[in-house]
């Protein structure tokens, strides 16, 4: 179960045109880094106040007061990429082989100007995984984004992602999501 | 379960004393069906088990869902404050009570035909009641046989046939559990933060071995020493074989530990942190057991321990170790909270859970990887291969150098396999004993 999508405070597009496109654009490059395992190039698009969060359940409440699969702050974030990068991870070592699908984009809401954007995106992720059983694992969710310009470009200030089977036990979860 | 049915095929059909040796044990014993079978009857029926903490129903109503062996359960808070652990079936067709986690409730009601039963299982109402002859009395909820707490930890024995929990945790058992519980203020821990589940390609067996495994960080966890470099593994369970003082330890009946605490150099290297930070529960410590006792206490830390057969004492973790099949399990876990002490001290807690623990964490992802390796590897490995020399698994590093402690425990360096051997005699012995007679209880109740 997921939770409802913050409803959008217009009722036709929050954004311009333009605005979309570079949105759309910005999230299925961070897809593409994410499937490819190019760990710098996506720790690239995050802010310095970067929060990534899966919860074991629908995104709602603090999660400091509760235990998620992943609660990065920027620093926690850092050390993850960083053990990705050693070589020695072996629950991604090879990395899984991974692509998935990026659909029904929303923007949901604009503020400071333009210079922040709520999204928010259904997606399958099919990963194979290579590293052990060799079998098809197949993670749908929703996946909502904080996006934010630094020096005009898109960050990533936060990426909440909600498993269809969140409250489920789930297997290795060594990649990024 | 069997009871004293007739089991379908011959009592002991698996010749354990076999296959489980002093210091091996045959790799069929992680992928055979007939050796699952009789672990859910061994083990998870006739023996003790963990079910879960009092912490997690703490009012009236409040129920957690979980599975002892294939037996779902439900643990319970009673109004009268007594904490039950009863049958998620209804007894009348056997409709599952409740689907979620858990919940908080009055009353357990059917959907089929709207049977209403007490948070203790009692039936207490049932529609349309005068066709029934039967007296309600007599058509509770299934309970185990036994159910027993210690310091908040609930055990069942779904058979009923076990002796007292006491002589199942043994003082080894109780000991480990008191210095966890110890470490609270109040004495009490609180475990009601959420379970986060693992869901694993292996058989259940590799857990209670590589969760208290001194021997394999230096290359499993390579990649969380590297990226994370200020961890207290360094001084615990690194460094090669002398490079520490932790020992691994196999307190009897299958409890086994790798105990940390002769490495700690300063109080609170187990938390990552040093008094002055965490002022407020250091304080609170003191008060409740004196300067000298809580000094001990912030030093040693917690134990990293197995209570057999499926309860892991992580530190500050608590795991349950779910068997789902002979090639899958679950490795449940959640932060231990410590009740009297600030937030943020729990916050640290529920922080470093997260990295340690779970399917995204540092460092079990790559244990979960690794046995699903084993089990991929193991596959083959056929009992009747066992005399011809082949499928079989070394457990033997350090067996000539154990010592035995004054409590009689067997304690070797940390990188010994002591810790497996104390498992694997466990299981040898409820294995080989518990199947050749039928349960004098007549089964779960």
């Amino acid at each position: 179960m997921t939770g409802p999508t913050p409803a959008s405070t217009a009722a036709g597009p929050v954004c311009s045109p333009e605005e979309q496109r570079e949105i759309e654009a910005f999230l299925y490059r961070e897809a593409r880094l994410a499937d490819e395992s190019r760990y710098a190039e996506w720790e690239a698009l995050v802010t310095d106040d970067m929060h990534y969060w899966v919860p074991a359940g629908p995104a709602v409440g603090d999660p400091g007061q509760t235990l998620s699969y992943i609660n990065d702050n920027r620093a926690r974030l850092a050390t993850r990429i960083r053990q990705l990068g050693t070589g020695s991870r072996h629950a991604q070592t090879p990395a899984s082989v991974m692509r998935r699908l990026l659909t029904n984009i929303e923007v949901l809401t604009v503020s400071d100007g333009g210079a922040t954007y709520e999204t928010t995106a259904n997606f399958v992720l099919y990963e194979l995984a290579a590293q052990s059983t060799h079998e098809l694992r197949v993670w749908p969710g929703r996946v909502r984004h904080t996006l934010r310009r630094v020096d005009g470009e898109l960050r990533m200030a936060a990426k909440v992602v909600e498993l269809v089977t969140a409250t489920l036990p789930q297997p290795n979860l060594a990649f990024l999501l | 379960m069997a009871g004293t049915e007739p089991r379908d095929r011959p009592a002991a059909a698996v010749d354990y004393r076999t296959l489980v040796g002093d210091d091996r044990v045959h790799g069929s014993l992680y992928h055979d069906p007939a050796v699952f079978d009789d672990e859910l009857e061994a083990i998870f029926t006739r023996g003790w088990v963990f079910v879960g903490h009092e912490s997690e129903v703490p009012n009236p109503g409040d129920w957690v869902s979980r599975r002892l062996g294939r037996e779902p359960v439900l643990l319970t808070r009673h109004r009268s404050g007594a904490v039950h652990v009863v049958s998620n079936r209804c007894s009348h067709r056997g409709t599952a009570l409740c689907w979620a986690a858990k919940g908080s409730s009055n009353r357990f009601q059917c959907n089929y035909h709207a049977w209403t039963f007490d948070l203790d299982g009692t039936l207490v109402a049932v529609p349309y009641p005068a066709g029934f002859d039967k007296d309600k009395d007599d058509l509770g909820l299934d309970r185990p046989g036994q159910v027993e707490s210690y310091r908040g930890f609930v055990f069942a024995n779904l058979d009923g046939s076990a002796g007292p929990l006491s002589t199942h945790l043994g003082e080894g058992g109780t000991g480990l559990i008191d210095r966890l519980c110890d470490l609270s203020p109040t004495g009490r821990i609180d475990v009601s933060r959420g379970w986060i589940g693992h869901k694993v390609s292996s058989n259940w067996k590799m857990w209670p071995e590589s969760d208290n495994d001194g021997y394999h960080l230096n290359w499993v966890h390579a990649s969380m020493v590297d990226s994370s470099p200020d961890t207290y593994y360094n001084e615990t369970v690194l460094g090669g074989e002398t490079g520490n003082q932790s020992r691994a330890v196999d307190w009897g009946d299958g409890h086994v530990e790798l105990d940390f605490r002769p490495s700690y150099t300063r109080a609170l290297a187990w938390l990552g942190t040093t008094a002055d930070r965490v002022p407020g529960y250091c304080q609170a410590l003191e008060e409740a057991r004196g300067p000298e006792r809580a000094h001990r206490l912030l030093w040693d830390g917690p134990p990293h321990a197995l209570v057999f057969p499926n309860l892991f004492l992580g530190e500050m973790n608590l795991a349950i170790i779910e068997p789902v099949s002979p090639t899958e399990m679950v490795h449940w876990h959640t932060a231990v909270q410590l009740e009297g002490v600030d937030d943020a001290f729990n916050a640290r807690l529920r922080r470093q859970s997260e990295a340690a623990m779970g399917p995204a964490a540092f460092i079990v992802p790559d244990d979960a990887v690794t046995a699903e390796r084993i089990q991929g590897a193991l596959a083959g490995a056929r009992p009747a291969w066992a005399e011809r020399g082949r499928g079989w698994l070394d457990v033997s590093r350090g067996a000539r150098r154990e010592q035995t402690g004054p409590g009689g425990e067997r304690a070797a360096l940390v990188s010994d396999e002591t810790t497996n051997r104390g498992f694997w005699r466990q299981y040898r012995r409820v294995m080989s004993s518990r199947l050749t007679a039928p349960s004098p209880a007549g089964g779960a109740a």
